[in-house]
Formats: C-alpha cells, structure tokens, sequence
C-alpha cells in the first residue's frame, strides 16, 4: 500500500505541537503582563473638567492635602472637595482669583446655576473591595504609598498599580511604608533627613536597632534601612498589625 | 446528593416521651418529608422548571453567544475600564461626611403611639431604621422595620388620579376647590394621636362649620377605647407597666407583637432569670420572675412565650372571664366549663390575687368585656400598684367613629379620607352597604401613598408623603411623651405631607405644597408642626421654657417634659356578660379575624421583605390560610389531605386470588420540587351568606371548632402567578389588578367580605365550613426548610422546685446546672479536633488581640416575631426571592427562625398508627400543654468550622476576630460549604435576585432577556457597606462585619489621639513599652451593635466582645479571664448558656441561652412545663 501522507509530514506533529507550545507561552505572557493593574491601569491620565494643578496648589502654594480632600482621615472614602471649596478662593465674590479663566468655567457654573462639576475617577478600587482611608492615614501610611507623588502631578494619573498584590505586599511588611504622624501629609518626606533633623527620632531608633540581633545591621544612612529601621520602631511602637485575611478588604 | 448523615447521640430515654415538631408532617414523620428533608436542595433546583424555560434559556444563550463572540473582534475597548465621573456637592452639606452615615432622630407614627426611631442616613438616603434608646425604644419590630421599603417601593403613587386616571396637579386642585366649596365635609384621619392635626382640626372646625371628622384604622380595636373612654373619661388610654407585673393574664392579648398594650421591655427584664441586667443570682431571683397565662384561640407570639396557655375559642373567652370574676371578686360561674378547666381558672385566679396582677384583653374584644376585666382589675389591684395606668391622650378633637361616618354620611358632599387604612377594600358591610355604596354620590378624595383599592375608587387621589418625607408629630406608645416625626429625605414621588393638604385647605385660595418642586419653600407642614410646639408645647410648663427649643427636639426626637396626663383610677360597673355555648362542630366554627404579622391590616401588602417574611406561628410566606387545630381538620376530612401518610392501595395482584396480602403502600412524594406541605387543600368559609374559599393550614395549639382567618390579603389578581399557584382556587375580583404593585399580586385570599361592619368575629351560628373537593392551593412554607437535626437543639428548663424527668428528681438549680449536659451533652467525650489552634510555642493562630466577637442568644426572651430577620435584610441587602423560590427552599433570609411545638410527654404515636389512619393530634386538654419554642439560627460562627475546610476556593476563611468571613467575590458557587454546614445557615444565590426582579411571573428564568431592576428606587436602600451578591454565590450571617469594621477602624485612631493629647513626637509613643495596646485599639464596650441585637425589642440578642471585660456579652456567657479557653470550648460559666450541637466540636461563637419557665406549682401542668427540649431525628 503506498503511503498516504508524504514524507515531510513526519515532522507535522511536532511542528504543531511545537507551535501550540509557543502559542500557549506567548498568550500566558500577554496576559501576565497586559492584563494586569500595572499594565492597564497605570498612567491612566483622564482629562477633567477642569484642569486642576496638584503641583501648583502643592508645591508652590503650599496647600495641605486635607485642605480639599478634608475628611480624609474621618472616613473610608477622600472626599473630592465640594465646589464652595474652590469657590473660597476662585469665585468672584470670594478670593476672585482667575475667576474669569475659561478653565474654571464649569467651577463657576456649579455655584452659579447649580450645576455640579462632574470629574472624572482616576483611581478606583474594585466594588468588592472595602478599602478605608482614615484607617491608613490615622497608622502612618502616606498617600504617597498608593497614590505616588501626587504633589508633582501637573495632570493627575494614577502612578501606581494599586493591585491586591501591591496591597497585600504592604500588609505584610508594613514597615516599609509607616512613617511618623506628623509626616503623613508631608509629601516631600525622606525619612534619613527627618532622623537626621530629629535627634531625639535618631537616639530612639538607633536604640531601637541595637535593641534586636535582627535590625543591628541596618545602616541608617541607607534610606531602605533607614525606612525599615524607623518602620519597624513605629509598628512595634503602635501595635500596628494589618490583617491579611480575606475580610479585611471583602465581604 | 443526599447529606452525610452525622449519628446523632441517642435520645436520653426520658426525653423520649417528649414529641416534638414542626409542622404536621414531621409530627406524623410522613415519607414525603423524609425524603425533603434528606436533600440538601430540593430536586427542583438541579433543574430547568419545564420545557419552556429549557427552550428560553438555550436560545437566549446561543443569541448571547454568538452576539458576544461577534464582539469580541471590538472588544479591544473593554481593556480600559469604563470612564467613571465623581460628583462631589457645590456646597458642603453640614454634618455630613462622605462616606459615613449620620444619624438622625424621628418616628414612626401609629394607632398604638409613635416609636421613636434613629434612622440611619447615607448620603441623602434613610437606609435603616434603629431604636432610638433616648427615648427607651428597645427595639424595632418587623412592620417598623420594613417601613422604609415602603419608602423606596417603585410602585407608590406618584400622581393625581381622578378615578384611577393620571390628572395634573392644577386639575386637582380645581376638583378640591369645587369639591370643598359646599364645607359639608367629611374628613377620616388615621388613629394615630398628633398634637399638631388636632390643632389644623380646629382651624379646619372653624372654617368648615358643617365638616365632620373622624378617625378610622381597619384593626384599631374600638372596644377597649370605648371601655377606657367611659371609665377613665374622654380619650383615656390604658397602659401596662411591666416592670411592676408579676403576673399577668392574657386573654387573647397580643400584647407582645401585634396588640400593644404599653411599652414590652419592663416584661421581658422579669423574664430573664439572672434578673435584667444578668447579674443576679439566678435562684434568688426566681420569685421576682413574671408569670405569664394566656388564653387565646390561636397561637400568637404571646402565646408562645406563656407559662401556661390554655386554647379557648373566641365566643368562650366571656365565660371565661366571668369566671374568673366569680373567683376574684365572687358571683355566679358560667357553668361553661368542666372540672378540669376549672380548676385551671381557680389556681390562675389565685395567682393573680398574689400581687403584682393583672389581665389583658385583646383590644378586639366588645367593650362590656372590657369593662368586666376592668373590675377584675381593680379588684386585684393592678390600677392601685400602678401595673396598668390610664392616660389621656391630647386629642381635645373629637374624632368619630366609621360607624358614626356611616351614619353621617348623608348630610356630606365630600369625604377626605386621609388615613393610612384603605376604607373601599376593608369595608364591603359597614352597615349592611358596601363603602363605595356609601360614598357613592359624594365627592370621594383620598390621599394615601399606595394606589389601591381606595385610591382607584376616588374622585381625586393625592399622592401622600411617607412619614419619613414628612414633619409630623405624636405621642410615644409608653407614657405618651410628645415626639417628633422628623423627614429625612425630600418627597421622592412628590407626594403631599398630611399637613401640606390640611393647611392648603385651610387658605383662602387651596394650595398643595410640594415638597420636591418648591424645594427652596419651607414646607407648611413644617411650620405647623413648629407652632404647635412653639404655642402648645413649650409653654406648658415652667421646665419647658428656658430649657428646651426646637432645635432639641429635632435632635433628640421626643420631649419628656410634655407627655400625656394620668388619669386615675376609673370606676365603672361591669355589667353581666352573655355568655353563649362554645361552638361543637367543625362545620359550624366560631371564625375569628385576626391582624396579619405581615400585611397587618393589609397596608404592607405591598411591602415584599414583610410579605415573605415567614408568619411566626405558621411560618407561611406570601399568603394567608385559614388556619384550623387538628382535630377540626381531621372532622373536616382534610387531615388526610394535609398530610400525606403511607397508604395502603389495592395491588394488581389483589384480584388475582393467589395471595393473602393484596395491599401495597404507597408513598406520595411531591414532584415539583416542594416541601410535603405544598398545595394545601380548600375550605369555603361562609358567614351570614358571603363565603369565600381559603386554603387550609393545620395550626397546633389552637382551639377546636375555630378557624382563624388573617385580613389584608387578596388585594390583586395576576393571570399568570394565579395559574402558577394553581389560583384558581381562590377567586380574585379580575379588576383588582390596578390595586396593588407585583409585590401584591395573588397573594391570599380577602377575607373583608365575610366581616360584617367592624366585627372580628362570627358566631359560629352563622357559619358554616365545608371542604372543597379536588382543588389545592400552593403554599409557600419554611417551617421545614433548613432542616437542623440534632440533640437539644432548643432548651428549656423550669422553676419548679422539684420536677421528676425520667427517674430523676430535679430542682431548679440542677436543671440550670444541667442545661449544657441536656441531650447527652454529657455523655459526649470531649471532641478532639484535628485543628491546632496554636503553634508549637503556643501561640494562637489568627488570633486578635484585642476583639473576639460572640453572640449570645436568650431563649427565656426570643418570642419568635421576626423583626430580627427583617432588620438584617435591611442591613445587609438580602433580596426577596418571590414565593416559587421559597416553595422550592430558596430563601435567602440569613436569620432562619426555627419553631418548634413541643408537646411533653406525649406519647410517640407514629408507631402504633395503622396504614391509612390519621393519628390522634394534641389535645385541647388545659393540662397537656402543647408548647412552642422558638430558635433563631444565624451563622454561629463555628471556630472549627465544617464549612471552611471543604471550600475550594478559600471563599470561606476564619478571620483573626473569629469570624467565619466570606469573601464573596472569591465564591464561584460550589455550595461544598452549605452540604457541609451542620447548622444550615448558608443561602445560595440560585438566581440574581438582585438584578432580574423575582416577582414578575417567569421572570428570573428568561435570563439575560428578563427584566432587570438595577437602579430602581429600592436600590437607594442598599446599605453601601455591604456587597450586593450575584447570582452563584454562596451567602450567610457575618456578624454585620460592616458594623465590625467601621468599629475597630474607629479604634484605630485611638493611637493618634493620644499622640495629640501627650504633645510628644509620634514616634516616642510608647517608647517604653508599658502601653496596654490591646486596649487602646479596642473598640469601646457595647459600642457595636449588630442589626439583629439592634432590633430585638426582648434584647433576646447580645453581641459584644469577649476580650472586653466591660462588655455585655461577659454578663450573659459570663466568661472571666481564666476561663476564657474553656469558653471557646463551649463551657460557660453561666450555667444557661450552651453551644447549639456542641457535640460535633465545631465550637461555635453563637451560643443560646435555656429558656426558663414559670410555671405555677398549683397547676395540674405544672411538671409538664418547662420541659420542651428540642430533639430532632
């Protein structure tokens, strides 16, 4: 009987399986990597009704994060500030500042004739998820942990990818993020300058470090150390122990 | 698919002659019901439901498919998430944080005086109702609870209508200006009694000198008013003081529930035994317990929390007062009753002269009745002690009765009616005439906030304001003290606030404000209810004027400084009673109408969470039944019917002649996926020549040759649902479609027109019963869903001093010692988990230090009424599944109310039954009480929990505070958890109930193509703290984590506080170590409560945290520091307490508490009481 298949089908089962192999590695690839929070969701950068600076009202003005987003250590949600907010400053019968730019047309159209501003939500978590504002802030996590730096943003964006791994990075060693109360706000915070500003910060942590055979090594001129040296002062100091069971942020 | 079957521990032997039960095919263990029992889900739900829906869902999934396979080649769109936009207020709201709810006071306006309530505020909506303890609200019962449905229901009214058709507002107005011009008016207020009406009364008297007014609620109950009026004078109220009643008589008195009689929480303090606050000792403290009788002629929730109750029909209840009355204050007995009743009458009647006495009457009763029971009264000196208290209320307007209306009716042009009732549907004989009959050449307005019956029947309907968009005042159900119904919301269909009609018609020219459209206006509703405080209120005394404004009163919600006045202690003569023969044949009964625990006089019967909340005796859902006590059954010949026992059939064989045995038995199991109780058979009730047709149920404890028949149903008829539950058994009035929403379609039957004018009852002579042949009706019952088997699951214990049980010889004390030992919890050895619980340095795993949340729950208290389980559907945005699914055990509720009836030392009659022959039902002997227990099971929180380790998925994890989380989005719907739930307490979203409306016919099997009811009002209700579920996803109790979290959060910025207060650096917080931590993270005791705790107005629920040593829950697990493992355990040292199937070692969080009973030792029962521990097998 002569041969059905030619000769160079031979090799036509390991081509293909080859192939599929491929195939499966590249799509598995592709989804590891586009599908997830960093790929799809960092540097989303919405266009607002109104182009509001962070880094002009921050960095050159001065203004404190809480000045807007003013019940941020009180409640689970930041709240966006609500437009007498702006108004205090903009509006003509106010502050009278740019009130005639047609940038804050839509701010002065909410006091005027009732019309709210609608921005546009850069960062949202998921619907599942119960994360709480007050909860972080009030434990020394700075907005700058999720946020990133917020102060430098011209445009807004979400600069992190605020993905259950990110967070759940955190919730096991959160001594890479805790940092003083009083320098939760502070935005430009570099922790080897405020120990070095702060002798009395400098004496606690150097005696903190000394105190176990686990931190002795940290050298405190390197910032990861010294991030992790002050951390972990702070979380035995508070008793801070963030919760990695699934309720903490679902249910 | 059957469950695994744990081998429960045997029966202790002397326990066995107690029989047990929850519905009468457990009690007679029919084959049908085992085998319902044995499935974890009913057949029904592997399966499509028939053909057609087959058809419908694999079309429209192909369709899906294919349309979503097309798009996917688009799909590169649906990478970015959808723009979402925030929309922050223009200008800052006062008080309010986005995000956090606020808290604001009002109330909740009623016949039986306002309940104070705070309701809580999310962002502009109301979205739960809670006590308001300031006002000594201790809870909040079901109806009150879901009130704020009503609030959000899609189906209110929203326009004017002129005989059912939409008019515009200026037309309206028109029709009221030509309709009042004459001033022969008559107005119908509700019965609730407002400071600020009576005042708008007035000024409407004087502008209108020939109106009439009237105050009319369907089920208000005029005979105990009429009886108080004379006695105590004009608008006299009668009130009991609980707190100072030791023993207490009710003679068909749901004072508990339905029929108030003044303020419960001083009657549930006397009926925990370690005294109201559970500190006291038990024994010590036996004496100062209450007693509580209960002659009734069917089950209630009072009934059921009795000490004694003995089931007497209606017609009978007047000799059993003047007996009574024979023995307390002398005269001649009725004769009525034998010797054992009597005697049962003597040792009530000698306990209640003891002190601290008192009988209640049910508010349906005539009032020479009530004048009798007056005597008795003052004769055991329950007015002197100051037991019951006679108040006057502030109406200095007289309101006439219905009957009076009636009367009136021809010297009027035009009838107001603006109560809540709905006159058209409730009253077809007022008089002998049919209402529309009597209204039928008057000009008919109505205002009311549902289109019903009485609305479509108008000349002019006016959408009503819900009395949480409206200013209103009244006066608490207790002492009467003034409090304010405050809105909390703008009118969401624009409807018109009661006052806002009542000072337009009072102008010059009629103007009806509304609310939504002149919001910038200040609502005159709002301005009357502000003068009347400013000029009645404030002024009525001295501790009044400085000290509180409005202001105060809008924030506290009630004012102790102005309340109603005492009004002595009466006199008055009781006349003789008439006394009549009890009613002797089923076929001719005594039939009572009864207010509904669901659709109360039939207002709510648009409200779906009360409509499918089960009844408390019945647990019946979405319908009403007549309902009959065994026996009346049985002569009826519908015993049979109801429960399905093994026949025995003539065999094919048997004309063969080859051998002896020509019977089979066979066993009927219901096909379509329904418990054994699914289609009830049919009675026709008819009364003086009206009949309707009802549905029977089989209710235990209730009296012989007496049908109960429940009001408010049968408002709406719907062709498809009528078909589905084999309807046509019930005749609906084909037209009364437009008269309810789809909550309300077939739903019952209407039992109005068998009443005659206000009457709750027909002698039996002018009734008659006959069964129905060859027509069922289906039931939507939960009595056997969620079946729990076990041990003990429900205890209780007496306080007798000596009570032989089997052998042995107890006393109160060893029975209290040996409540965690009942059910051979004894005799278990300790389970040995496989678990560890600590590590090998003895460190707990996932363990918190510093909250370890646990629940404890009071049976002594629990009466079963439910408000728990409405509370938390509100709470936790549980959704209605519609009666098909409850028929086929799909609710969702995550409180099961479980009732058992109890019948100790009946014998086990199951066995001794012959093929084919009902068995003997429990008697109507005084002296063999026939006992209900009530057990709410939750999620128990198990700290060994079964559920959790078959979870693949890890949906279900323990949690460091020790709950058993659920992490809904990690749920793909296995249901491993609930087949491994020894409780039963896990509900599994079979369809989105949230997103395809289950009332629509067929709805949620048309998939994709079903109509969706996202974002519609009753959204707005949801609780933003908690997940809306999807469809496949498995759901259950959390301990309202919502509430846990935002409590330990809340805690979480103690550390910052104090960093504050010291003005140190943050980092030198603690810098020696010497901080209690623990402490200073945990959340202040008793600071959180759960929904369910919240509710219960017995406060039968504790929850706290067991690491606090301030906190409630110590009192009633009483767990001390070193005893704290031995608790988790599941041994307390309150020796009450006990862990539900402790055995099985799941070492639940949820622990109950025995409930103790009373009993009288002169009784003849008395060694009978107190003995109805629950063991299901």
């Amino acid at each position: 009987m002569a041969n059905i298949f030619p000769r160079y089908t031979n090799f036509l089962p390991l081509k293909i399986a080859v192939c599929i192999g491929a195939l499966a590695i590249g799509v598995v690839l592709a989804v590891t990597y586009y599908a997830t929070p960093k790929a799809q969701r960092v540097g989303y950068m919405p266009d607002q009704p109104i182009p509001y600076d962070h880094e002009l009202h921050v960095n050159q003005l001065g203004l404190d994060c809480r000045h807007c987003h003013s019940f941020v250590e009180k409640s689970g949600h930041a709240n966006i500030p609500s437009a007498n907010t702006c108004a205090n400053c903009h509006h003509k019968t106010k502050g009278n500042i740019k009130s005639d730019s047609p940038r804050l047309a839509p701010l002065m159209d909410a006091i005027d004739n009732d019309k709210p501003v609608q921005w546009v939500r850069v960062t949202k978590a998921p619907d599942y998820v119960y994360f709480n504002h007050s909860a972080h802030l009030n434990r020394g996590v700075s907005c700058i942990e999720c946020h990133g730096e917020v102060n430098k943003m011209r445009v807004v964006f979400h600069a992190k990818p605020l993905s259950m791994g990110q967070c759940i990075d955190c919730h096991r060693a959160p001594e890479d993020a805790l940092r003083p109360l009083e320098e939760v706000f502070n935005l430009e915070y570099d922790v080897r300058k405020f120990i070095e500003k702060n002798p009395s910060a400098k004496s606690s942590i150097q005696e903190f470090i000394a105190g176990s055979a686990e931190t002795e090594d940290l050298d405190l001129s390197k910032e990861d150390d010294a991030q992790k040296a002050m951390g972990l002062m702070l979380k035995e100091r508070w008793n801070v122990r963030p919760k990695e069971s699934c309720f903490t942020c679902h249910r | 698919m059957s469950k695994r079957k744990w081998n429960h521990p045997e029966v202790p032997a002397e326990d066995l002659g107690n029989k047990v039960w929850r519905s009468a095919g457990e009690l007679e263990d029919t084959p049908g019901l085992r085998q319902w029992v044995d499935r974890e889900f009913p057949r029904a739900s592997e399966q499509m439901r028939d053909e057609e829906d087959q058809e419908t869902t694999r079309r429209s999934f192909l369709k899906l498919m294919g349309a979503s396979t097309a798009l996917a080649g688009f799909g590169l769109a649906a990478c970015r998430r959808p723009e979402a936009l925030i929309v922050p207020y223009i200008n800052s709201v006062e008080w309010s944080i986005p995000g956090k709810p606020s808290y604001y006071a009002t109330a909740m306006p009623s016949a039986n005086g306002a309940l104070s309530l705070v309701a809580t505020y999310h962002e502009g909506r109301p979205t739960k109702l809670e006590p308001n303890k300031l006002a000594g609200t201790a809870g909040v019962g079901s109806m009150a609870q879901a009130s704020i449905l009503d609030l959000y229901d899609p189906a209110r009214s929203r326009n004017f209508l002129a005989k059912g058709e939409k008019i515009t507002k200026a037309a309206a107005i028109e029709k009221l200006e030509k309709f009042t011009k004459s001033g022969k008016i008559g107005f119908v207020f509700g019965e609730d009694d407002s400071l600020t009406r009576t005042e708008l009364i007035t000024q409407l008297r004087a502008k209108y000198t020939n109106a009439k007014f009237y105050g009319y609620e369907a089920l208000a109950g005029a005979g105990r008013r009429a009886s108080a009026a004379q006695i105590f004078g004009k608008h006299a109220v009668v009130k009991a003081d609980f707190s100072k009643a030791k023993r207490i008589l009710s003679l068909d008195s749901d004072f508990l529930d339905l029929d108030k009689q003044g303020d419960t929480k001083g009657f549930y303090d006397r009926r925990r035994p370690e005294g109201a606050d559970y500190n006291e000792d038990p024994i010590k403290y036996a004496k100062e317990l209450n007693r509580l009788y209960s002659v009734e002629p069917t089950y209630t929730v009072t009934g059921g929390m009795a000490d004694h109750r003995a089931p007497l029909a209606p017609s009978q209840i007047a000799a059993f007062i003047q007996d009574l009355a024979a023995e307390i204050s002398g005269g001649a007995a009725s004769g009525k009753f034998d010797a054992d009743k009597t005697a049962w009458i003597k040792a009530c009647a000698a306990d209640l002269k003891t002190g601290g006495g008192v009988v209640l009457l049910g508010s349906r009763y005539d009032k020479e009745l009530h004048d009798a029971v007056y005597a008795i009264n003052s004769k055991i000196g329950a007015y002197q002690t100051g037991v019951l208290v006679a108040r006057t209320e502030k109406k200095h307007a007289q309101l006439g009765s219905i009957e009076d209306f009636a009367k009136d009716a021809g010297s009027l042009d035009t009838v107001i009616l603006a109560t809540p009732a709905n006159p058209v549907y409730e009253n077809p004989s007022l008089g002998g005439k049919d209402f529309n009959e009597i209204v039928k050449s008057k000009n008919v307005v109505q205002w009311g906030i549902h289109v019903n019956a009485s609305a479509n029947a108008a000349d002019l309907h006016i959408p009503a304001a819900h009395y949480l968009e409206s200013w209103s005042d009244g006066f608490s159900g207790d002492e009467g003290r003034y409090t304010l119904v405050q809105p909390l919301i703008l009118p969401l269909y624009g409807g018109i606030q009661e006052f806002e009609l009542l000072t337009g018609l009072l102008g010059d020219k009629i103007e009806l404000h509304n609310s939504l459209s002149d919001d910038k206006a200040v609502s005159p509703a709002y301005t009357a209810v502000k003068t009347t405080f400013e000029k009645k209120v404030k002024v009525s005394s001295d501790a009044f004027a400085n000290k509180t404004n409005f202001k105060d009163l809008v924030r506290t919600g009630f004012t102790a400084d102005y309340k109603y006045a005492t009004a002595g202690n009466g006199s008055g003569v009781a006349a003789a009673l008439t006394v009549v023969a009890a009613p002797t044949s089923p076929a001719k009964p005594d039939v009572v109408f009864v207010t509904d625990y669901s659709v109360y006089d039939g207002r709510y019967i648009n409200n779906s969470w009360l409509q499918e909340a089960p009844d408390p005796m019945s647990k019946l859902t979405w319908d009403n039944a007549a309902y009959m006590s065994p026996q009346t059954a049985k002569d009826l010949g519908l015993y049979e019917d109801l429960v399905e026992l093994e026949k025995l059939e003539k065999a094919w064989w048997a004309n063969l002649g080859i051998a002896t045995e020509t019977g089979v038995k066979t066993t009927p199991v219901p096909q379509d996926g329904g418990g054994p109780s699914l289609f009830g058979p049919m009675v026709k009730v008819s009364v003086g020549g009206k009949s309707v047709d009802a549905v029977v149920i089989v209710a235990f404890g209730m009296a012989d040759n007496v049908i109960s028949l429940p009001l408010g149903y049968g408002q709406g008829y719907d062709e498809h649902w009528a078909e589905e539950f084999r309807g046509g058994a019930i005749d609906y009035d084909k037209d009364s479609s437009k008269n309810v929403s789809s909550v309300g379609v077939n739903t019952g039957f209407d039992a109005y027109p068998l009443r005659n004018g206000q009457d709750y009852f027909a002698a039996n002579t002018e009734v008659t019963v006959e069964k129905i042949e060859d027509k069922r009706y289906k039931l939507a019952r939960t009595q056997e869903h969620h079946s729990m088997y076990g041990r003990a699951l429900a205890r209780e214990i007496s306080t007798l001093p000596a009570v032989k049980t089997g052998g042995h010889t107890q006393d109160y004390a060893k029975q209290l010692d040996n409540v965690a030992k009942q059910g051979l919890d004894s005799h278990v050895p300790q389970n040995i988990s496989l678990y560890k619980f600590e590590d090998r340095d003895g460190k707990k795993h996932l363990w918190d230090q510093s909250h370890q949340w646990a629940m404890s729950i009071d049976l002594s208290t629990c009466t079963g009424c439910s408000a728990c389980l409405v509370a938390c559907q509100a709470e936790n945005n549980i959704p209605v599944v519609g009666k098909t699914q409850v028929a086929m055990g799909r609710e969702m509720h995550w409180i099961r109310m479980d009732r058992y009836f109890a019948e100790p030392g009946h014998a086990d009659h199951a066995d001794d039954l012959k093929l084919g022959e009902a068995p003997s039902n429990p008697s109507q002997d005084w002296n063999t009480p026939l006992e209900v227990i009530p057990n709410p099971v939750a999620c128990v929180q198990c700290e060994s929990a079964p559920c959790e380790t078959v979870c693949p998925v890890n949906a279900t994890v323990h949690t460091e505070d020790g709950l058993n989380s659920m992490a809904y989005n990690r749920c793909i719907g296995t249901r491993y958890c609930a087949n491994n739930c020894p409780y039963k307490a896990r509900r599994f979203n079979f369809f989105d109930y949230n997103k395809r409306n289950p009332l629509l016919h067929k709805n949620l099997y048309k998939g994709p193509l079903g109509e969706k009811q996202v974002g519609d009002s009753k959204s707005l209700q949801r609780n933003p703290n908690v997940t809306v579920r999807m469809r496949g996803v498995m759901e259950k109790c959390t301990y309202c984590v919502q509430r846990l979290q935002s409590a330990k959060i809340d805690a979480k910025a103690n550390v910052k506080k104090a960093v504050q207060k010291s003005g140190k650096p943050s980092y030198e917080f603690n810098a020696d170590g010497k901080q209690d931590m623990n402490k200073m993270l945990m959340a202040p005791a008793n600071s959180v409560k759960v929904a369910c705790q919240d509710a219960c107005e017995a406060g039968a629920i504790v929850f706290g945290n067991i690491l606090n040593p301030d906190d409630d829950i110590q009192k009633t697990k009483k767990i001390k520091e070193e005893n704290l493992e031995a608790n988790i355990q599941g041994t307390y040292a309150n020796p009450r307490t006990y862990d539900l199937l402790n055995y099985i070692g799941t070492r639940p969080r949820t622990s109950y508490m025995a409930r103790v009973k009373n009993p009288n030792p002169a009784m003849k029962s008395a060694t009978k009481v107190g003995r109805a521990t629950i063991h299901m097998h």
